[in-house]
């Protein structure tokens, strides 16, 4: 190694550390904001910000609930569904512990309005019983997990279908870019909040998103996959209930 | 978890660069990490061990509208403060008071282990900036640039990791002495709209059900080697999720049925028993509250 230029041994260095994280990260969960981590301007703003999405969810389901009284029932059980899901550990190539985020599912499965409500729920369950994001970063959480990311999932999903792609293959970019994105955006409301000294929000979010890029860039891999067999499961076994759904959503639409 | 300990070794080490003489700082950062790898030789009990905890706590007589809204306030307090002192203050009080509730350091311990992925991971992203002269007190080469550690850079990072740590200390607090059941009561109370307060409701009784059909489900395909390879648990996860949601849904028609045949009009009503708050709580409440605003003013607020 002594023949090396400096460049090529910290080459060397910096993809083993980048390796070596990759490798034994020891808990991929989505990424939740955690408790009291932004400012309370930020955690307000960011509340308000996702009070119209919650708003029109509320309003449809009450409609829905009004013409269908079991559709609480399904709500609900989907609800628990998504949390469950994101609850339990998934296969991860490492043996390290990954959970799913279980949006992407939720958002090609009840579409994008549901998903809103239904998130702010679970994510306030996941808070509360398993210590993952808090009660002042809620808002911001709903933001980047229940609305940003389930829209994309939602678009990238229906965009698919429209222009005719593999079917697996739209499922399993819908699921993943669903992840990707919720990744990007919290890690820009990271930097929003705490902008570099010398680089200002860009350089922030770069910092933000290369820190948490060996947990997540696997993790939207490996939750693409799974959504896929998920899908092709349901519609294997779950033809009426999925109809049933079908119906959901288009009562909240 | 060996990971998180030489994480938090390392961001330590970053955090107090300088600061501190390094045999004590390395001595700091040495039992951080023991401590942290040796709690990691537990495994993971069940999912839903906290609500377990809360249904036991000592403090699941106090009026749950009290320790939900005061935990929000005091939260909202060390999220305002500009010094290190009332968030740590804060941190210490709760802590102590999970632990008078009944929760086992151990417990308590894992707990905060939880989110210190996000919080040493961030941590790092808030300590070290490029820059192409080696400015700060700790400095690193990095293709033709250095990656350094400055003063401001450690204040902010650890202004930012005490106030996560108060406000975590007081969730936990919360989650830790109120049964799910308190908090939606309080919610109810609070004037959340009567169809989010429903689905929370059933979505809390829903997840017993499916955490034990998941562990039957998951004990079966591991009994079969369903998990003997990685691509061979891939499948069978995805499809003991599949089964999973369509044997829930199986489970909500009946639930469906059961209601409609008991008069269910779509509306749900509970039955509450009324824990109104005493003079003492009420006393101790205000007088925590009280404690942590003359620590923030005594350190001073941030501009808003």
């Amino acid at each position: 190694m002594s023949s090396w230029t400096k460049n090529e041994r910290q080459f060397v260095v910096f993809t083993a550390v980048f390796a070596g994280f990759i490798l034994a990260t020891p808990q991929a969960f989505a990424m939740h904001i955690m408790e009291g981590y932004l400012p309370v301007t930020h955690s307000i703003l960011w509340s308000v910000i996702s009070l119209p999405f919650l708003a029109a969810g509320i309003v449809s389901i009450r409609r829905t609930i009004r013409d269908r009284r079991k559709a609480l029932i399904l709500l609900a059980m989907s609800g628990a569904f998504v949390f469950v899901i994101s609850s339990l550990k998934i296969p991860s190539v490492t043996g390290s512990c990954s959970h799913m985020t279980g949006t992407g599912l939720a958002a090609i499965l009840f579409g994008p309005a549901a998903v809103s409500v239904l998130g702010i729920i679970v994510l306030l369950f996941q808070a509360i019983l398993l210590a993952h994001g808090g009660i002042t970063t809620l808002g911001a959480n709903t933001f980047s997990m229940a609305i940003a990311g389930p829209f994309l999932s939602w678009a990238v999903y229906l965009l698919c279908k429209k222009l005719g792609v593999n079917r697996k293959a739209g499922i399993f970019l819908a699921a993943m870019l669903g992840d990707l994105f919720t990744y990007c955006v919290t890690s820009l409301q990271l930097s929003l909040a705490y902008p570099s000294e010398s680089g200002g929000i860009a350089a922030s979010a770069v910092k933000f998103l290369g820190v948490f890029a060996p947990t997540q860039l696997p993790l939207a891999v490996i939750e693409g996959i799974l959504t896929v067999v998920m899908v092709i499961g349901m519609e294997t076994y779950a033809k009426p209930e999925l109809r049933e759904i079908g119906f959901l959503r288009e009562g909240v639409k | 978890m060996i990971v998180t300990s030489l994480l938090t070794a390392s961001v330590v080490w970053c955090l107090f660069y300088g600061r501190l003489p390094s045999p004590a700082l390395g001595a700091l950062c040495a039992a951080l990490g023991i401590v942290l790898a040796l709690l990691g030789r537990h495994a993971h009990g069940g999912v839903l061990t906290v609500d377990q905890i809360a249904l036991k706590s000592r403090f699941g007589a106090v009026n749950a509208g009290l320790k939900t809204f005061g935990c929000v306030a005091l939260i909202l307090l060390a999220s305002l403060s500009r010094s290190v002192l009332a968030p740590s203050v804060l941190f210490l009080l709760m802590s102590l008071l999970t632990a008078a509730g009944g929760v086992r350091w151990h417990d308590y311990l894992r707990m905060l282990s939880l989110p210190a992925s996000f919080l040493l991971l961030s941590g790092l992203a808030l300590l070290f900036e490029w820059s192409a002269a080696p400015s700060g007190v700790l400095n690193l080469r990095f293709f033709g640039g250095w990656l350094t550690v400055t003063a401001a850079a450690q204040a902010k990072a650890a202004l930012v990791l005490a106030k996560a740590l108060g406000a975590v200390s007081c969730l936990y607090f919360l989650s830790l002495s109120t049964p799910m059941s308190g908090i939606i009561r309080a919610l109810r109370r609070a004037h959340v709209p009567a169809v989010v307060v429903e689905l929370m409701v059933l979505i809390y009784r829903y997840l017993f059900l499916l955490l034990e059909m998941h562990g039957a489900m998951r004990d079966a395909a591991e009994s079969r080697l369903g998990y003997s390879s990685f691509s061979l648990s891939v499948r069978t996860t995805g499809n003991l999720y599949a089964n999973l949601f369509v044997r829930s849904f199986q489970r909500a028609n009946a639930c469906f049925d059961a209601m409609e045949s008991r008069c269910y009009s779509g509306e749900i009503r509970f039955l509450e028993t009324e824990k109104p708050v005493t003079l003492p709580q009420g006393l101790a409440a205000a007088a925590l509250f009280l404690l942590i605003l003359a620590a923030v003013l005594s350190g001073g607020v941030l501009p808003v």
